[in-house]
């Protein structure tokens, strides 16, 4: 036997309150790792974003569009292999009013070539190419909402108002985690066509683009001159590499981030203050036994190492169980739930690699700092009057 | 002095500090090896003083097994946490195992008691998550003895008390009886000279309190412990070879 020992025996001593406070610490570990996997989910897009994918919008904001002739310009620019047109166009599938799902106009060709990372089969991409009213659904989605090669859809407008009629050619999927798999992509000319008669001012005007640059070329300095080009225009760009983009995304909801990053501090915190009770009562409840431990020759460190002993191995068990629990609960359910319905905000909802080793030091930590009041209160026992005190 | 007498003798601990000469001879005729002279022990209830001890001499010669009588408050367990080395006086001198304990630090006094003093408390204090070899080890986990020696040594001290097929066995699997001679095997293994025992037959039934009271005697016989008891019980102070009367903080 080893003084240590002793504390991590005390663990089992009172089997039901410590099955509890594990149970509670691993489901504030729980709630701790869903918390930073909503955060990793959220940032993971702009971690998986291309490295030689250059996105160009409006230089005062996103929500600006830009003329069509600047594809071409932009297509121009040394270091650009291909420009793509892209926007938003914004619709609902009024069979199911409550789904969310991003719908974004394209150059269908010259989609495939930017994002070559979007895998459809070749016969549906030819009928993609080749029907004005097409549109291309991301996996996710049509297994969700259950749509079917073939099948005529109809949309409705929230951007550009009314009805609109499409025809699933394809469902894609995605090598890479760079593009969401919940997002529908239909022609471009489609929805001009549309604006030139309903809007004509809106007319040939693109929301963003997105360039291809050639091998070797650096990102930086080819969004630096795509913007140059037009920095003599009425119209200036901000030209980003995709990781950059991304995380400007990012930025708008920066305070949401912060929120859910704080919340996770919370728990944590409401998780020593539940180990620290029980360590609490375990000390008050063992004060003779301390006592004797005191007149036998044990050291006020000795007992620190007792009681901070048994924090740490009900604040390590809880956060192994919190962590065998998770995976399941996060990877399987919650993960493959937000995957399919919320894909344009959580693409890939796994469990960070660097979460596990996080939490299970931060529960052996906090299980250490929940115990050092009453591990003091225990080191500081006046040992003739703990052995008087019974019980 | 018996056979497993003898094998604890030789099993020194290896902790340091003064033991008993345990001669064989006459405990008056020996050197006391617990004096107290003058010693006052006053307690403060809120801001008024309560005297518990007043200008108490006392001398217990090595090898003695004393009694301490007298009526609840009259200050036997004060004047046992003192001689143990639990408790402070605040005035007067208390010399144990050619110690002054007056003068050793708190941290010293703890080393102090470890080498020197054997506990044997009425309620036992057992841990209840270790085996009673487990419970007999504890004190010598402060040594730099080996997990071996240690066990070797525990087995011994269990043997003695007459445990030795209880060693594995948890404080809810014994007997009062035998959870008190736990109690005492964990008091004799570390070899100290002096062992102290707060009413140690105070849970017990009568015949418990009689095996353990023999077993008492056989210990300040054979391995020639000085040993203090504070009891409330006559029958038990019976057994000692001098009883003290304490009454109102001074000795009778």
């Amino acid at each position: 036997m080893r003084a240590i020992s002793l504390g991590v025996r005390n663990v089992l001593r009172n089997r039901f309150r410590t099955s509890l406070t594990i149970l509670g610490v691993a489901v504030a570990i729980l709630a701790f790792v869903l918390l930073r996997t909503v955060l990793s989910a959220w940032t993971i897009a702009a971690d998986f974003a291309a490295k030689d994918r250059v996105v160009t919008r409006h230089k005062v904001s996103f929500i600006m569009t830009l003329p069509g002739k600047y594809v071409d310009d932009v297509a121009e620019t040394p270091g650009v292999k291909t420009a793509l047109l892209s926007s938003w166009f914004g619709a609902k599938d009024p069979n199911h009013p409550n789904e969310f799902f991003g719908t974004i106009a394209v150059d269908p060709q010259k989609f495939f070539e930017v994002y070559d990372e979007v895998v459809v089969p070749e016969d549906q991409k030819a009928a993609f190419f080749a029907e004005r009213r097409g549109i291309i659904i991301g996996s996710a989605v049509a297994k969700k909402l259950g749509y079917k090669v073939g099948q005529r859809l109809t949309l409705t407008g929230t951007i550009y108002p009314g009805n609109w009629d499409f025809i699933v050619s394809g469902i894609y999927d995605t090598t890479r985690q760079s593009v969401d798999k919940s997002s529908m992509f239909f022609h471009y000319d489609y929805l001009n066509e549309w604006t030139k008669q309903k809007r004509p001012r809106s007319a040939d005007q693109v929301g963003w683009i997105i360039s291809r640059i050639e091998k070797g070329r650096r990102p930086a300095d080819v969004a630096k001159a795509i913007d140059t080009k037009f920095d003599d225009s009425d119209i200036q760009t901000l030209s980003q590499d995709e990781r950059t983009f991304n995380t400007s995304f990012l930025g708008m909801i920066s305070a949401v981030l912060k929120a859910v990053d704080v919340v996770s501090i919370v728990i944590l915190a409401i998780m020593m203050l539940i180990l620290g009770n029980t360590i609490a009562m375990g000390v008050r409840e063992r004060t003779h036994e301390y006592g004797m431990l005191r007149a036998i020759g044990f050291l006020p460190k000795h007992l620190v190492i007792f009681v901070v002993g048994e924090a740490a191995t009900v604040g390590l068990l809880g956060g192994i169980v919190g962590l065998l629990i998770s995976y399941p609960i996060v990877e399987q359910g919650l993960g493959r739930f937000l995957e399919e319905n919320m894909g344009a905000f959580f693409p890939y909802f796994r469990i960070d690699s660097k979460t596990p080793p996080i939490a299970l030091t931060l529960s052996i930590l906090l299980g250490v700092c929940a115990a050092i009041i009453p591990a003091y209160r225990a080191s500081q026992l006046d040992v003739a009057a703990s052995l008087r005190k019974i019980g | 002095m018996s056979e497993t007498a003898r094998e604890l003798d030789e099993e020194k601990t290896g902790t340091e500090g003064a033991k008993a000469s345990g001669s064989g001879a006459p405990a008056s005729a020996k050197p006391p090896v617990i004096e107290l002279s003058k010693v006052r022990k006053t307690y403060f209830r809120g801001k008024e003083p309560v005297e518990v001890l007043r200008d108490l001499d006392l001398d217990i010669p090595t090898g003695s097994f004393e009694a301490l009588m007298g009526p609840s408050g009259s200050g036997k367990s004060t004047l046992l946490n003192l001689i143990a080395g639990l408790d402070r006086a605040s005035s007067g001198m208390v010399k144990v195992a050619g110690s002054d304990l007056s003068k050793l630090s708190e941290s010293a006094r703890t080393k102090w008691r470890s080498q020197n003093i054997g506990f044997i408390f009425q309620t036992f204090n057992m841990l209840p998550v270790l085996t009673a070899q487990e419970n007999v080890e504890l004190p010598l986990l402060l040594t730099k003895l080996s997990a071996v020696e240690r066990r070797q040594r525990a087995q011994t001290a269990l043997k003695i008390v007459g445990l030795e097929d209880r060693m594995d066995h948890y404080p809810r699997e014994l007997s009062g009886g035998q959870e008190q001679r736990v109690t005492i095997a964990r008091a004799i293994v570390t070899d100290p000279p002096i062992l102290v025992a707060d009413e140690p037959t105070g849970d017990l039934d009568r015949d418990s309190a009689e095996d353990i009271l023999d077993l008492l005697v056989k210990l300040n016989r054979e391995f020639e412990k000085t040993i203090i008891m504070v009891t409330h019980d006559p029958a038990a102070a019976e057994r000692a070879s001098i009883v003290r009367r304490l009454n109102k903080g001074v000795l009778v």
